[in-house]
């Protein structure tokens, strides 16, 4: 089985939203209403319950290095950003039914039968990626089409992907793919060409994500955050803060009761 | 396809276009039903904001302002449900307090307290169930213990804090073993409280979202505190001896003295950065918490006057009910106006508050080492912009108001 996971090379995006769609026709997932979010072309705006593929159209008056418009300073930087399958996921983490699991291609996978749909995954991914519908109350995220990867097909997206800018395959050899890109990039003048989360050095908050990105611009560009962290992380300190709560409130209760008993009796 | 024409399709707004006759649906999200999304410029004016301008180029970068995180979708039923069971959590601890140290004529305020207790979890499981998106599946909760997620290690609490509450109150009074056995429950219950009374704190902070994650270490303790504060309030106002009053009294004071000190201290550490407090400061959001601390306050100052009259005892315990309950709303709607912000998600990260704070890693995603307080605006000067008439990215006047016609 081994790690599967995608590499999304945004160099290579051009903003054709194939993936969206072939997403939403696999999974049967529902439209999102076919209306502009009045920025730029994007009329999908973020990821969430029935868009597991998101295209991001970032539209800047600044030039990319090697080419150059005559009449004005401009480009575009497009990017398909997904649910990043991470090595420590903070919605894993967090759901308290276990209806979220690692499966045995090490990607992360709601299960819809037991989700009961408390929506604490929602408010503990680092991403804002996962998001619980209204209409049937379940949490819903990109699932790697684990469907199509038990039966060793791609998954939609990256099958569908005209320009190669969504790569399937083993997370190590997507990752030694990922490297050689980036210094051939490098190589070309696109000195600020680098990798989003492909290991656990680069993003120990995550332990390093499943679907990683090469990116030109800073992530919040992509809003993408720049260190996120597993929440569980910083968890620890809150359960020690609670320890000296409930010490504290041991001792104003007894006191109370001490000091009450002593009045009644004196 | 014969009789199927594209209206009919249109009509029946499945989200997908597809005849639902024709096959049957069972891919993965064929159960979900269609919802239109928000419409970004509902009123269909002319922008007055270049994308170029409000995204990439801004001081500190963010997709078009767009919010970086999901919003919680909890409604109020869970803040409500974090006063409960804080109230239920402090209340348990104070019956096993008073049963262990308060003696034969205090045995009515322990009853009285395992009673609150008792509803007050009830009361707590109800809202919760209410809460989720699929209700008929909350029995899923006890189906695994996760002792990464406090939610889980929080219904485990919640279950055990109901069932040594209403055992403790079955066997009250029972000879032999049955009677052992409900003081026994009793005491669990107390010690059940304590979790029951600060995990939901442990649990907000436990999450993605700005502001509540950066005030993890205080917010345990405002939760903590305000739950004495609220128990002692509620019971305040329940019938009672002179010598539990003495008890009451001085337990929801000094639940008040904490409350209001731990509030100071959450806001202390949220103003680590502005855009962290900012939802604290300004907005409904910053006048509900400061409401609740002066309900709180006045409070607090009914309950040391001298010389009480019922009338001043009933407002005292009133208004600390109240200030517990606008803490609760305040740093739940506090969290839902920082996870819509992007920049309070991206500038405590710059500044070395993401993963660095707790790996001490020296690197941003973007490659480049971390430098504290890292700078948040784009390092790489604005490259010269050359003036063309065709270089349209200057914000768009607007439009002058029509003259209404007569
Ligand atoms: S990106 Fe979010 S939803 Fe996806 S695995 Fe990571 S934490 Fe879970
Ligand atoms: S909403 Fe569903 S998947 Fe998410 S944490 Fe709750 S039970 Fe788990």
């Amino acid at each position: 089985m081994g790690q599967k996971g995608f590499f999304t090379d945004t160099t290579l995006c051009i903003g054709c939203k194939a993936c969206e769609v072939a997403c939403k026709q696999w999974n049967q997932l529902p439209d999102d209403g076919f209306r502009l979010t009045g920025m730029s072309y994007d009329n999908t705006g973020h990821l969430g319950a029935s868009t597991w593929r998101h295209v991001a159209f970032v539209e800047r008056p600044v030039p990319l290095p090697t080419q150059t418009v005559g009449l004005m300073d401009f480009s575009w930087l497009m990017s398909s950003d997904v649910c990043k399958h991470c090595q420590r996921a903070g919605c894993l983490e967090a759901c308290p039914t276990g209806a979220i699991i690692r499966t045995e291609f090490d990607t992360v996978y709601v299960q819809p039968d037991v989700c009961n749909g408390c929506g604490y995954c929602v408010a503990a991914c680092p991403f804002g990626v996962i998001d619980r519908r209204e209409d049937d109350g379940r949490a819903w995220k990109c699932t790697l089409c684990y469907d199509r990867l038990g039966e060793d097909m791609t998954p939609a997206c990256a099958k569908a992907c005209p320009t190669a800018s969504i790569q399937f395959g083993d997370v190590d050899e997507l990752r030694e793919r990922a490297y050689r890109r980036v210094a051939q990039l490098h190589e070309k003048g696109w000195e600020q060409a680098y990798l989003y989360g492909a290991d656990a050095e680069s993003q120990p908050g995550t332990g390093g994500l499943n679907a990683f990105f090469l990116l030109v611009d800073k992530p919040e560009v992509y809003n993408l955050p720049p260190d996120p962290v597993v929440p569980t992380m910083k968890g620890k300190e809150a359960w020690a803060s609670m320890g000296w709560g409930a010490l504290g409130m041991a001792v104003v209760a007894l006191g109370a009761v001490l000091f009450g008993r002593e009045v009644t009796h004196g | 396809m014969g009789d199927i024409r594209p209206e009919d399709l249109e009509k029946r707004q499945d989200g997908r276009n597809i005849d639902s006759r024709l096959g049957e649906l069972s891919g993965e999200g064929a159960q979900q039903r269609v919802r239109d999304i928000d419409e970004a410029n509902p009123t269909r004016g002319v922008l007055r904001t270049r994308p170029s301008r409000s995204g990439v180029l801004a001081e500190s970068p963010s997709y078009y302002g767009q919010p970086a995180l999901k919003e919680p979708v909890w409604i109020w039923s869970i803040p409500l449900y974090f006063y409960v069971g804080g109230v239920a959590g402090a209340a348990s601890v104070l019956g096993a307090a008073t049963d262990v140290a308060g003696g034969k004529h205090l045995e009515g305020m322990g009853r009285k307290c395992r009673w609150v207790g008792t509803v007050g979890d009830m009361v707590s499981a109800g809202l919760l169930i209410y809460d989720l998106g699929r209700p008929e599946r909350f029995l899923n909760m006890m189906r695994v213990f996760r002792p990464t997620s406090p939610m889980s290690v929080g219904s485990w609490v919640l279950a055990g804090s109901g069932a040594m509450n209403t055992a403790s109150l079955l066997f009250a009074g029972r000879r032999g073993w049955l009677g052992r056995a409900g003081e026994g429950a009793a005491l669990g219950a107390g010690l059940f409280g304590f979790p029951l009374a600060g995990y939901t704190a442990v649990l907000i902070a436990n999450t993605a979202v700005p502001v509540w994650q950066a005030t993890r270490k205080t917010l345990p303790l405002l939760f903590m505190s305000s739950a004495m504060a609220s128990a002692g309030s509620l019971l305040e106002l329940l019938p009672h001896s002179r010598g539990e009053e003495k008890i009451l009294r001085l337990f929801s004071t000094l639940g008040k003295v904490c409350e209001l000190l731990a509030g100071v201290a959450v806001q202390h550490e949220a103003s680590r950065l502005e855009v962290l407090e900012r939802p604290l400061k300004h907005g409904p959001t910053g006048r509900m918490w400061k409401a609740a601390k002066a309900c709180t306050a006045a409070s607090l100052v009914l309950g040391v006057w001298p010389g009480r009259r019922r009338w001043m005892k009933v407002a005292g315990a009133l208004l600390g009910s109240t200030g517990a309950l606008l803490t609760r709303f305040a740093v739940f709607r506090a969290g839902k106006a920082s996870a819509s912000d992007p920049q309070a998600t991206f500038q405590p990260q710059r500044e070395g508050m993401g993963a660095a704070e707790v790996t001490g890693n020296t690197h941003a995603s973007d490659g480049r080492p971390f430098e504290f307080p890292l700078p948040v605006l784009r390092e790489s000067p604005e490259p010269p912009r050359r003036q063309t008439s065709s270089a349209r990215f200057e914000e768009l006047e607007p439009e002058p108001p029509s003259a209404p016609e007569s």
